[in-house]
């Protein structure tokens, strides 16, 4: 119980922030997991010894006998001590979970990830605890499996002779079988990116999901525990002979001439000891995958946020609080969950969205809310821009015509929404030569002058964005260092003028100056110079093995949050759909621009995205598996639900749309949108 | 080897005589609409363009229904025999044979064959029922991935309706229960029938009405759902008992043509978007010679009270049965019935009226001014047979005689 409520403050209050909503929503939701999983092991236990026990010729005494097994003290004492490996499994489930997976984009990442200490340590957890539950069956399996050490007469029938302990290769071959297993188990939950929660496409209560997923649970284990002993009897054949002689000369143990060795052909061909274990490996399994599935169930159920605080010191647990600070990524998925379910099923809580602040009679919970869901599609949308600067340069091919992207003159309201988003660019784009020119943009308290948002949190905000991505660091090829400013310049030539202009000379001079000579002779030796090196490799096929880059992982790594985006697409959508009939104080109007700007430049990028070469149109066949692959087919998702939102916008509003102020190519685009043509 | 389906008739069995066009879809937003004919190809007419595509795929065999997608320009679902088939069609495309790569296939072990279909109205998940598979299941197209809602007991689904406020879903089974599920935690309200199964159903604009037939009883029930709340998580709130609003006996009519007898079961029905008109399929006595199948039309009101009235019937040539029956979802000067004839006729009848309720713009309804496509005047281009016009088909005015036990509902 110790060791649990350790694990538990660890995780939810050891966390990046010192939000209080951390530990109520999540260190309840953990405690009811492990309790649930400590609870099914008695069933499973009970399942198991019947199983063992198999003997279908009579089988009165078999059933007899398995329910007199399960009141035995070594049977109790055998599930308290698997109770603490579930706790244990638990720990590790909750310290390695993640929202977003990490999808190795080669074969040496992989391998990195595989001898990284955390997971070493995973594994080497995982084998103890294996080895630990494989003790526990033969305990309960009982039979000749029972024992390491056994008595037994030497074989050359001196009568006189002192019996002799000898060893029990079936008990140790059990044990090595529950290590490889734990092992094998953490490798596969690495390689299938377990460790991800994926949260539902609808909505259920945890105890239809969990029915749902438990004939997939021991139909997974079932097969995965074949697979395994399958590859342990290999090993075993192979290497048995090592941990034997190891035991046996440390522990004074002699080996039984009478018995068959298990590292042969003949002495692994045993029915008995194949069954056997395969149904310890089988529960193995299946306590482990309830642990977990229990865990992605609890963690992933809906939380209801607040939008307004009833009382003072509620203010931090608030929906637009949470999204505009930076708190633990799952508490951010669920905020923007909960938005999402909000904006579609709740008209009470989306009249608090559109209400005004009672003193004063701002629309703060609308403007927090629009502003996160634009700065988070924004984000993308540079990502994304990114990407295919990237492809574009490897495949050497002619760059899109500058300027493709320019931003459209607007209206002064969103204004700040611009100027955060093209700082944002400029940052991005950024070469370490002229970062440090280029600090002014951010940190001069004249650029953000005029704009209703403009706030020191604002600038903190763009500082974690910066840092946070990890988009911004590779991507600061030359290709986007020349382009990324002229890219967004036509704002500053034709609408930035004033305070906004003040801190773009700053940026031409930066780039008339130092890359119009410098990095031009850097960049082209930089380019001779890997030219050569990537000739050079490849023409050593095994490096080029390890090294080259899987495209399709490549991609998926550029969607692997994408579901924060899919559910601000929806929420947005939504909400400014319910505005038209709900929103009494018009305070959405004043965002409509922005939010149509934003979510038809993403339109437009992601239309490019699936025009690239390698980039299939269509999602992947998934089989309906218990590892769940759902990160791979994000980007289809993301795709229809933007369409969808763009949609379901155009058809509220109609011919109204017409007097909203976007560009004339947006504004095409809107027709075509309103024709029902995209 | 499944007895609970032995009476049991598809939309459109292949057997059935006379049969001519298998399923028939109204696009949610613009004019346009979907056929799906005898020999398994879909042909979609839109009244902006001559060409008619023709979408043939080597799945797509025993069409039974077809649902565009909400919320978008041209996605295609098609139950067949052993998938469902997502056709994905360019609107500004001129082919007229998109290539069977522009259809996903969804199809998961067990469930076939495919029977009836269901968009949420928002636009985000696909419902797919089967008669043989006790397991209804939820899409995401876009990653093609789905989750089985299993329940236990009363066999497979025969019949779906969304909600138009998309809070509700009705499931009818074959056997003498039919589900109404609640689309946010998605749990289900389970309600017997006295006589036999659910046949067919239809939801009030707002989502808070259900109208429902049952089996051999030539009666509309209604069931009546308290108004729907996001706080209320996981409860369907529907009222205790659902109540009797017309009995569709056969009554003998005086008409231009003779007498004729007008009565029984109800095939379909379908209520238009404003929630002003009800059509329905009477299936007339197959025993009697001068009874036959008719389409009656009914004028409705939701609020403050229920109301149900008889308008008139919708005749169409001699010896020609009706078998589908549609409102155009988005008709700007009132209602749109499409009526799909065993002739292989689709006419459309106009009912122009002013709604009750002051026309505003809602997500179910297109604000846009389509060009006003006149059905009588000038059918849509494009349309194999249809037949518009009193020549066809022509609202008969109320004889009278003919009353309707009216009752409305507290």
């Amino acid at each position: 119980e110790a060791t649990k409520i350790r694990g538990m403050e660890h995780w939810a209050g050891g966390s990046r922030s010192p939000h209080a909503v951390s530990p109520q929503v999540l260190g309840w939701r953990v405690a009811a997991a492990i309790t649930w999983s400590v609870l099914l092991l008695p069933i499973c236990t009970a399942a198991f010894i019947i199983l063992s026990g198999l003997d279908p010729f009579h089988p009165v005494r078999w059933i007899s006998n398995s329910f007199n097994d399960l009141y035995t003290s070594y049977v109790i004492f055998c599930i308290f001590l698997m109770s603490m490996v579930i706790i244990i499994i638990s720990i590790f489930n909750i310290e390695f979970y993640a929202v977003v997976p990490s999808i190795p984009c080669s074969r040496l990442a992989l391998i990195g990830k595989i001898i990284h200490p955390q997971q070493v340590i995973h594994s080497f957890v995982h084998a103890i605890m294996g080895m630990l539950v494989t003790w526990c069956a033969t305990v309960m399996t009982k039979g000749r499996f029972q024992f390491l050490a056994v008595s037994c007469t030497p074989s050359e029938g001196l009568e006189d002779a002192v019996p002799q302990m000898c060893l029990n290769e079936y008990h140790l071959f059990f044990l090595l079988s529950g290590a490889f297993l734990g092992y094998s188990y953490s490798l596969f939950y690495l390689i299938n990116n377990m460790n991800y929660l994926p949260f539902p496409i609808i909505q259920q209560y945890k105890y239809l999901r969990f029915r749902r997923s438990l004939p997939l649970l021991i139909k997974h284990s079932c097969v995965e525990s074949l697979h395994f002993v399958r590859n342990f009897c290999v090993t075993y054949y192979f290497f048995g002979y090592i941990p034997k002689v190891w035991i046996c000369t440390t522990m004074d143990l002699h080996t039984d001439g009478k018995l068959h060795p298990l590292d042969t052909l003949s002495g692994l061909l045993d029915l008995s000891l194949f069954y056997h274990t395969w149904l310890s490996g089988v529960f193995l399994l299946m306590t482990w995958y309830i642990a977990w599935l229990l865990f992605k169930i609890y963690a992933t159920e809906s939380h209801h946020f607040p939008i307004q605080p009833t009382f003072a010191q509620e203010t931090d647990q608030c929906l637009p609080k949470i999204l505009n600070s930076n708190p633990p990524l799952l508490i951010k998925f669920l905020a923007l969950q909960d938005l999402m379910l909000l904006s579609q099923y709740s008209p009470v809580r989306r009249q608090e969205v559109f209400s005004l602040s009672q003193p004063g009679g701002h629309p703060h919970n609308w403007t927090a809310i629009s502003r996160e869901c634009l700065s988070l599609l924004s984000d993308l949308t540079q990502r994304l821009i990114a990407q295919q600067e990237a492809a574009a340069a490897a495949n050497g091919r002619a760059k899109p015509p500058v300027g493709e992207l320019k931003v459209p003159p607007q209206t002064p309201e969103d204004m700040s929404f611009q100027s955060q988003r093209s700082n944002i660019v400029l940052r991005a784009s950024m070469s370490p030569l002229v970062k440090p020119s280029l600090m002014p943009v951010k940190t001069s308290p004249g650029s953000d002058v005029g704009s209703p948002f403009s706030s020191p949190a604002l600038n903190y905000k763009m500082g974690v964005v910066d840092i946070k991505s990890p988009w911004h660091g590779p991507v600061q090829s030359p290709h986007v260092m020349r382009r990324g400013p002229k890219l967004w310049t036509s704002v500053s030539d034709q609408q930035m003028n004033g305070s906004h202009h003040e801190s773009f000379p700053v940026l031409s001079a930066a780039r008339t100056g130092t890359e119009a000579v410098q990095p031009r002779f850097i960049y082209t030796w930089l380019q001779n110079k890997q030219e050569q090196i990537k000739t050079f490799l490849s023409k050593r096929a095994l490096i080029m093995y390890f090294f080259s880059k899987h495209p399709e992982a490549s991609i998926q790594a550029v969607f692997s949050d994408a579901q924060m985006h899919i559910w601000a697409l929806e929420g947005l959508s939504h909400l400014v759909a319910a505005s038209f009939t709900e929103d009494q104080f018009g305070v959405v109007q004043t965002t409509l621009p922005a939010i149509l700007n934003t979510l038809l430049t993403l339109q437009e990028v992601v239309d490019r995205h699936f025009k690239l070469p390698h980039v299939s149109s269509k999602p992947p066949r998934i089989s309906g598996s218990l590892v769940d692959t759902s990160y791979k087919t994000l980007r289809f998702a993301l795709r229809a639900s933007l369409k969808t939102a763009l949609y379901r916008i155009t058809t509220v509003f109609g011919e109204h749309l017409n007097a909203v102020q976007v560009s004339t190519e947006h504004k095409k685009r809107l027709q075509q949108f309103l024709e029902y043509k995209e | 080897m499944f007895p609970h389906l032995s009476g049991l008739t598809l939309p459109c069995a292949p057997s059935r005589a006379g049969c001519t066009v298998r399923a028939f879809a109204w696009h949610p937003h613009t004019n346009k609409f979907a056929v799906a004919l005898l020999d398994d190809s879909i042909r979609v007419y839109n009244s902006n363009s001559a060409t008619v595509p023709s979408l043939k795929h080597r799945l797509q065999r025993n069409v039974a229904a077809m649902a565009w997608k909400p919320l978008c320009a041209s996605i295609l679902a098609v139950a067949c025999q052993s998938c469902v088939l997502v056709w994905h069609l360019d609107p500004t495309s001129l082919s007229t044979r998109p290539s069977s790569g522009c259809a996903q296939v969804l199809s998961c072990p067990g469930h076939s064959p495919v029977t009836s279909l269901a968009w949420a109205p928002s636009g985000e998940r696909l419902l797919s029922a089967s008669p043989v598979d006790t397991a209804m299941l939820v899409w995401d197209v876009s990653t093609e991935t789905c989750v089985q809602l299993q329940w236990f007991g009363g066999g497979g689904v025969t019949y779906l309706a969304w909600s138009p406020d998309g809070s509700k879903v009705l499931a009818a089974t074959p056997s003498a229960v039919f589900r109404v599920w609640e689309a946010q935690m998605w749990t289900c309200e389970r309600w017997p029938t006295i006589r036999g199964r659910c046949q067919t159903g239809c939801w009030s604009p707002d989502g808070s009405r259900l109208l429902f037939t049952v089996l051999g009883e030539s009666v509309i029930y209604s069931l009546s759902f308290s108004e729907y709340r996001g706080e209320m998580q996981g409860q369907v709130g529907g009222s205790k008992t659902a109540s009797i609003v017309a009995d569709l006996s056969e009554t003998t009519f005086e008409t231009l043509y003779g007498e004729e007898r007008i009565g029984g079961e109800v095939h379909s029905m379908v209520w238009d978007p404003t929630g002003e008109r009800l059509a329905v399929i009477i299936r007339g006595h197959p025993e009697s010679p001068n009874s036959q199948p008719a389409v009656a039309v009914f004028r409705t009101r939701n609020s403050p009270v229920f109301e149900l009235l008889p308008c008139g019937f919708v005749r169409g040539e001699r010896g020609a049965r009706p078998q589908l029956i549609s409102f155009h979802p988005c008709f700007p000067q009132g209602a749109l019935l499409t009526v799909c004839w065993s002739s292989g006729k689709i006419s459309h009848i106009p009912f122009f009226f002013v709604g009750a309720l002051e026309p505003h713009a809602s997500p179910r309804r297109s604000p846009v001014p389509v060009p006003a496509w006149h059905p009588r005047a000038s059918p849509p281009s494009g349309a194999p047979h249809t037949c518009t016009g009193a020549g066809c088909a022509a609202p008969a005015p109320i004889k009278g005689g003919f009353s309707l036990p009216l009752l409305s509902s507290p």
